[in-house]
């Protein structure tokens, strides 16, 4: 019998909260949480992947709608378009790899990982909590590519912190705080559909049954959906001077938290 | 001309909406919601519920 759990819905709307409007956070924030809580890997990585596909084209069409973002279809693209089609691509690459990494049970060191992704993630928040002094920067395509690449690869040895690097990436690279949270948003959807489709396809192809239990979908999904409707809106009416502070030290707590797993507390 | 493209470099910039509203308009002026925006969220708001009650209680 499927259910709605309610400290499951209460978690998930918190993460989807933050991830819409700060970037990053709901993979690597409530996947460890939810295995806490006793539920297996299949429970619950396939689960995120649907919700936050979902949410994250939700919320990158209300970032739209509340123009934090203007993402064109019609040809010439603009450029913010441009830069979710490069996150994009090198995340949808990535998370193939990462989901066949999984699937074909190749031997990844889980700590080594884990410790390399939570030290980046220390150091990228420091580095932009010590740019805050500084007037931002122009926009920087080629560091772009480099924090795309580098996101993608994370992603791709399973190790987390996509959101993170990528938000951060754009940070980096000049992009508007606001503008880079509504790419991060529509990109992870693509993403996350690319992961589920890999998730869906493989078992098929391989010729064995589709293990992924939806149990806590209505719940993740429920407090996934409220927040990526509110957040969007967040972003909008408060000023980008708050968010150009929160987003650096929710990286650092992101890094922090993920370092703190590593040492079983 | 040369202004005239200026302006398109300008528009082109990432960011330039947000970064625009953000500077011309108060917290107050930036909370009012466009009707049009009001109905796309009671909108998603609607496909949510039926999708759940699909989910829950028919599948």
């Amino acid at each position: 019998m499927i259910e709605i759990i309610p400290l499951v819905v209460i978690l998930a709307f918190i993460f989807e909260t933050m991830d819409s409007s700060a970037g990053m956070g709901f993979g690597t924030g409530l996947t460890p949480l939810l295995f806490v809580l006793g539920y297996e890997p299949l429970q619950v990585v396939p689960i995120l992947l649907i919700s936050e596909a979902i949410t994250g084209f939700t919320s990158g069409f209300f970032h739209q709608e509340f123009e934090n973002v203007n993402f064109k279809i019609k040809r010439p693209i603009n450029r913010e378009t441009k830069v979710m089609l490069y996150i994009t691509i090198f995340g949808c690459i990535a998370i193939l790899i990462s989901v066949f990494i999984t699937y074909f049970a190749i031997q990844v060191d889980k700590v080594v990982i884990k410790t390399y992704v939570a030290i980046l993630l220390l150091i990228m928040g420091i580095i932009a909590i010590v740019k805050l002094k500084f007037k931002s920067s122009n926009y920087k395509p080629k560091l772009l590519t480099f924090f795309s690449g580098l996101a993608g690869f994370n992603k791709g040895i399973g190790a987390g912190g996509y959101g993170p690097v990528v938000m951060l990436g754009q940070i980096f690279s000049g992009i508007y705080e606001k503008t880079a949270t509504a790419i991060v948003s529509l990109s992870e959807g693509f993403v996350s559909l690319a992961g589920i489709s890999a998730f869906m396809i493989i078992p098929i192809l391989k010729n064995i049954p589709n293990e992924i239990d939806f149990y806590l979908l209505p719940s993740v999904f429920t407090g996934g959906f409220i927040g990526a409707l509110i957040s969007p809106y967040m972003v909008r009416i408060l000023p980008n001077k708050l968010w150009k502070v929160v987003i650096p030290i929710y990286a650092l707590a992101i890094g922090i938290y993920v370092l703190l797993q590593l040492f079983g507390i | 001309m040369l202004n005239e493209e200026s302006q398109i470099e300008e528009i082109n910039e990432i960011g330039y909406i947000a970064k625009k509203i953000d500077i011309e308009m108060t917290i107050l002026e930036r909370m009012k919601i466009k009707k049009s925006t009001m109905k796309r969220i009671t909108m998603a708001l609607g496909i949510y519920f039926v999708t759940m009650f699909l989910f829950l209680y028919i599948l």
